[in-house]
């Protein structure tokens, strides 16, 4: 989203990135990022949930890039034709038009949509899928729809939705769930067996049953001392990093003015697994410049090892979140 | 490269286990009007709360940012009361710009319209600088052409910013600028701040030289432009009024020094309208006197504790 800036104030943002030591507008070096605010579990009647800023002055109420997430799962009935075998993600991004006065709806909704394709094209890649998200196989399967909203933009806003959305995303818990199968008796009436293994063959069916089919035909929620299990591959959820490449030099977390005054910008998207090298997700270009396949090639490393510090940083601060809302949702529970 | 925090909490977190409200307020708290009195505003200012009673709504008019209930006229916003005979009104603290004939503002144009730009102003409505209202090329006393009206984005184009005087108010309540002074016009060498309107006082002059070489423009708007210093002299003069120079968009040269002063002194005005405190020549020469003692980085100023730091020992000064 290009702000409005005057040719003046464009080159002296040029000019300053390529002085020596380059300067930025706020005092930053070149790979600084703002201070970023996190939090997680905003909305309690979502599966998972996080806000982030990015930017806030530390005193006001306002500024910063600031964007909500939050998931939702939903029981989907794979027999009927909706959804998919082993559950899917659906992400959405909505921008709320308070972030973008300038823009016609017309506009905030091509805006929104772009946003959306990014997003949902990367977290709903098979790669990143998380396995508990079948309930029966071939029968139910969780929806989870991913849901941003984009409350203000002060710059550097992919970065921001991958941070929110990652957040959202580590903290869903998916409910436990049990096959519950139907099982005629002899003398015709119904009882209900509960099978204790997702899915495994019952015992008691009839000889004459040879489908392969699971018999499972329902779930049933489980007792369970919390909301459920956390979404399987919380660390592999990927990060973003945004290279905002001006000539030969390239820096993070552009401001509103600083990302109109560059002509192009690298979108890098990283996933970490715990065990295996760092793994590409995407690369995207957004902007009218030009940038050439060797140095694309040069910039991969350098995004890699701002992707690695970003990963691990966000990923202590979600550990940390969490052991603070474990902390808060104890002291409530003394103070009862 | 990058650190995690948490949202600051809520200040008071006690609405959690009980809830209490004042149950009425005495009479010896509500807002004292006094008629005989003319100077109502010496007689201490006071902060208004959204849902404050002001006084009685038989005695007094309400008007803007109050409403009435039950026979009393109550604050509806955060603000300072204000009285004109018997009409209440509360200004309120965090609001758009509120024009006034005669303030100086730093604008930005959106719109090139026939005749005329449309300028945002950090106001409710856009304003509106005439084509007959800026200096052209070629002498003040010059008429207007049809050629100027077809190269309006020479002069300035979508994007540019100005600093301009309120002319006059149209019927809507737009605002309606003027350039026709050598001070106002294109700006360049520089970069903006916005600080929340209400923190910017009115001043003898609102374009300051501070010593280190950075000039500054506070507009009454909230937009401050910071930018490199540039001598009385070689200001762009009446006498060869240089189009040129006046509606260039090419920056000057500018060293690595200046550059840093101009963002040093960038994060000093965000520090204090982080910190809400009113900014003034006095106060920000100080501010910039004390950053330099401290000898840190640029980046440091935007530090909480570095933050609490420049405002306590402002206040001190003050």
């Amino acid at each position: 989203m290009a702000a409005a800036i005057s040719k003046a104030e464009r080159t002296y943002i040029q000019t300053s990135l390529k002085s020596n030591p380059p300067l930025r507008a706020d005092g930053r070096s070149l790979y600084d990022f703002r201070s970023v605010l996190l939090e997680t579990g905003v909305a309690p009647l979502a599966n998972g949930s996080a806000r982030l800023n990015i930017g806030k002055s530390p005193e006001e109420g306002g500024g910063g890039t600031e964007v909500i997430a939050a998931t939702k799962l939903e029981v989907e009935n794979v027999e009927n034709g909706d959804g998919q075998d082993g559950g899917r993600i659906v992400c959405t991004v909505t921008c709320s038009p308070a972030a973008y006065p300038q823009l016609s709806m017309n506009a905030l909704d091509d805006l929104q949509y772009d946003y959306t394709t990014v997003l949902h094209q990367i977290l709903s890649h098979p790669s990143l899928h998380p396995k508990n998200l079948e309930i029966i196989p071939k029968k139910k399967s969780w929806l989870l729809s991913l849901d941003l909203v984009i409350l203000s933009d002060a710059g550097n806003i992919y970065d921001a939705l991958f941070m929110a959305a990652r957040g959202a995303l580590w903290d869903t818990k998916v409910p436990i769930t049990r096959a519950v199968q139907y099982t005629a008796k002899k003398t015709g009436e119904v009882v209900r067996a509960v099978e204790e293994a997702l899915g495994s063959e019952s015992v008691g069916s009839s000889g004459l049953d040879t489908r392969q089919l699971p018999a499972a035909a329902d779930f049933e929620l489980m007792d369970y001392w919390d909301e459920g299990e956390p979404l399987d591959g919380n660390d592999l959820w990927p990060v973003c990093i945004t290279l905002n490449v001006h000539e030969t030099t390239h820096f993070l977390d552009a401001t509103l003015l600083e990302e109109s005054s560059v002509p192009s910008k690298l979108l890098l998207v990283f996933s970490f697994p715990p065990s295996s090298a760092s793994r590409i997700q995407a690369v995207r270009t957004i902007g009218s410049g030009e940038l050439q396949p060797l140095h694309v090639q040069t910039l991969i490393p350098e995004a890699e090892k701002y992707a690695r510090q970003l990963n691990s940083a966000l990923n202590g601060k979600l550990k940390d979140e969490d052991v603070r809302r474990n902390q808060k949702a104890r002291n409530i529970f003394a103070n009862r | 490269m990058i650190t995690f925090s948490s949202f600051p909490a809520p200040s008071n977190d006690n609405y959690r286990s009980s809830v209490t409200y004042p149950t009425g307020l005495d009479k010896d708290e509500e807002f004292d009007f006094d008629l005989d009195n003319d100077d109502f505003t010496s007689s201490g200012r006071k902060l208004t709360c959204p849902g404050e009673a002001l006084t009685s709504s038989q005695a007094f008019m309400r008007g803007h940012g109050t409403y009435v209930d039950n026979e009393e006229v109550i604050a509806s916003v955060a603000g300072i009361v204000e009285r004109v005979n018997k009409l209440i009104s509360v200004r309120a603290i965090r609001t758009r710009y509120n024009p006034e004939v005669g303030d100086l503002i730093v604008g930005r144009i959106t719109e090139v319209q026939p005749r005329r730009w449309k300028v945002d102003a950090n106001s409710r409505q856009d304003a509106v600088l005439m084509l007959s209202s800026v200096n052209l090329p070629g002498g003040v006393q010059r008429r207007k052409l049809e050629s100027d009206e077809l190269q309006m984005r020479t002069f300035f184009e979508e994007g540019d910013l100005l600093v301009a005087e309120v002319q006059a108010f149209f019927a809507d309540g737009a605002m309606s600028l003027h350039t026709r002074s050598l001070k106002y016009g294109k700006l360049r060498n520089g970069q903006l701040v916005t600080v929340p309107p209400a923190l910017i006082r009115r001043l003898k002059s609102h374009f300051l030289a501070l010593p280190c070489g950075v000039d500054l423009i506070l507009g009454l708007n909230g937009y401050i432009w910071v930018s490199k210093h540039v001598k009385e002299s070689e200001q762009e003069g009446e006498e060869g009024f240089d189009a040129e120079a006046v509606y260039s968009n090419r920056n000057d040269d500018i060293d690595d020094a200046t550059r840093s002063a101009v963002s040093r002194v960038s994060n000093i005005i965000r520090m204090l309208a982080a910190h809400f405190v009113p900014l003034t020549d006095t106060i920000l020469l100080n501010a910039y006197e004390w950053a330099v003692d401290q000898d840190g980085s640029i980046r440091d100023l935007l530090q909480e504790d570095a933050g609490e730091a420049l405002v306590a020992a402002i206040s001190a000064q003050l």
